[in-house]
């Protein structure tokens, strides 16, 4: 363990929260007034996990002795899904981002971390979190903020101590201004602010164009599945592509070109997906062309286009509506972990394997 | 000269749901049992479109080249593209930007000029050619 390093992990209304940069602010599509997502872009799982577990993932690989997620109550009312329980992350909802950022560098403080990375959930960026740190000690400033070709990420290595002196979001942005030194990013990053980035991001995880990889196995090269994922021996899967845990593609379907189907989908029979990511709990009924879109339940966001359509005919696309609530318990998971061990687990055919077993009607 | 039929435009309602499509099919059909049926379907008012509103886009076309005649779509805004696609019928109709590029393209195709009157490996298609080379 990295003693005496800390993160500060924020998921904000909007995903520049931190920063009075407000050039990419989140555009996502809406129909009316609802919008296409009800959960904020970071938390929605891409190719099995979630953009901010795979955030995690890093800060608690390097070894920190603690992490710290603050949720915004008003982008977010619910605890985040994990799939995996880390015993030094904590998730809090808090009411004002600003003020909870302070009091937890200041908690972090008070129990000897002397140093913390504060980072917006959706700056996902693919660098050596050690070699920043180290950059930061040896510029021997309070706060350094790090940099990529488009610009300043929301991403910092911040003196706790020093953080507390005067107003965080101020201090935050007066970092790699007026020639302090700046931590110059070249490895993969992704701001995650559209749909758009969503859909570059599990074609990048896909072709292995960054770090982080899929979840669940790979069955044939490029073609990555997760748990108890049903494909029909008459369905064919061209690679790289990725069927999420517990769904299932059916006969004559043909999922192709960098598409990912995430948890508890089911892709009816006949029906092709190109270039696109069918976020979880989708239902597509058969025979359909879904093809450079973002599905999510009855939503369609089509990529060439442009433009969101919602579905009315629940037999062309739907919320599968089954797994909704065992969704909905998972993503108590940190919270209550023994809420999810109760969880009643779905009993699957031993017998199912990739494009060998017929689906049951 | 032959003569056709004059090109009928007719523009789509807002929703084009069950009951907009039923409506709007019986303004519609008595005018697809003519001979040479040549239909321009303005989409510029769709708003809202679901799978009823296809089949009856798809049986207009049908009845249209029943009778040796045709249906064209103008102006499909983006979301009624989407769903077409989705549904595999976009492909089916010519699709044009405006009304007047849809009736014009019915006048481009003078139906003397468009008889095939040879078989299609007739010399004047160069299969002739293709045979020699080999």
């Amino acid at each position: 363990m990295f003693v005496g390093l800390g993160a500060v992990v924020t998921i904000g209304v909007r995903n520049q929260e931190l920063s009075q940069d407000r050039t990419g602010l989140a555009e996502l599509p809406a129909i009316g007034q609802e919008p296409f997502l009800d959960v904020p872009l970071e938390c929605v799982e891409v190719v099995g996990r979630s953009l901010l577990e795979r955030m995690i993932e890093r800060f608690v690989a390097i070894g920190l002795e603690r992490v710290s997620i603050l949720v915004e109550a008003k982008a977010f009312q619910r605890i985040p899904k994990f799939r995996t329980a880390y015993a030094n992350v904590t998730v809090k909802v808090v009411r004002d981002l600003y003020p909870a950022v302070t009091q937890e560098l200041a908690n972090y403080s008070q129990d000897g971390i002397g140093h913390s990375f504060i980072s917006s959930a959706n700056a996902y960026a693919e660098t050596d979190l050690l070699d920043l740190f180290c950059f930061h000690r040896e510029a021997r400033q309070a706060a350094t903020r790090a940099f990529d070709k488009e610009g300043p990420l929301n991403l910092w290595v911040v003196d706790c101590a020093k953080a507390q002196r005067g107003d965080v979001e101020s201090f935050l942005n007066d970092a790699g201004r007026d020639g302090a030194p700046k931590y110059f990013i070249r490895d993969y990053v992704n701001r995650l602010t559209h749909l758009r980035d969503l859909r570059r991001f599990a074609a990048d995880i896909l072709r292995r164009s960054c770090e982080t990889g899929p979840s669940g196995k790979q069955v044939r090269p490029g073609v990555w599945m997760d748990e108890r994922a049903e494909v029909h021996r008459r369905a064919r899967i061209v690679a790289p592509a990725f069927i999420g845990c517990a769904s299932k593609v059916k006969a004559d379907a043909l999922i192709t070109r960098l598409s990912n189907i995430e948890r508890d989908c089911c892709v009816d029979g006949g029906t092709v997906v190109e270039d696109s990511s069918i976020l979880a709990n989708t239902t597509v009924g058969i025979c359909l062309d879904l093809c450079h879109a973002v599905a999510r339940g009855n939503k369609l966001w089509n990529l060439e286009r442009n433009v969101t359509v919602e579905i009315v005919d629940p037999s062309v696309m739907r919320f599968s509506s089954a797994p909704r609530r065992a969704a909905e318990l998972s993503s108590e998971r940190i919270a209550a972990p023994e809420a999810t061990a109760a969880l009643p687990k779905t009993q699957m055919p031993e017998t199912w394997q990739f494009n060998s077993n017929l689906i049951q009607e | 000269m032959p003569t056709r039929a004059p090109v009928i435009v007719m523009e789509l309602p807002e929703r084009l749901n069950h009951a907009g499509a039923k409506s709007f099919l019986n303004e519609l059909e008595p005018l697809l049992q003519n001979d040479h049926p040549s239909v321009v379907l303005d989409c510029s008012q769709i708003q809202h479109m679901d799978s009823a509103g296809v089949e009856m886009l798809l049986y207009c076309l049908e009845q249209a080249m029943k009778r040796d005649g045709d249906l064209k779509l103008a102006a499909v805004s983006p979301a009624s593209a989407v769903i077409m696609e989705l549904m595999r019928v976009d492909r089916l109709f010519e699709v044009f930007a405006t009304s007047d590029e849809a009736v014009r393209s019915f006048q481009l195709v003078a139906p003397a000029a468009s008889l095939q009157t040879q078989p299609w490996y007739a010399p004047a298609h160069g299969l002739t050619n293709l045979k020699a080379a080999s």
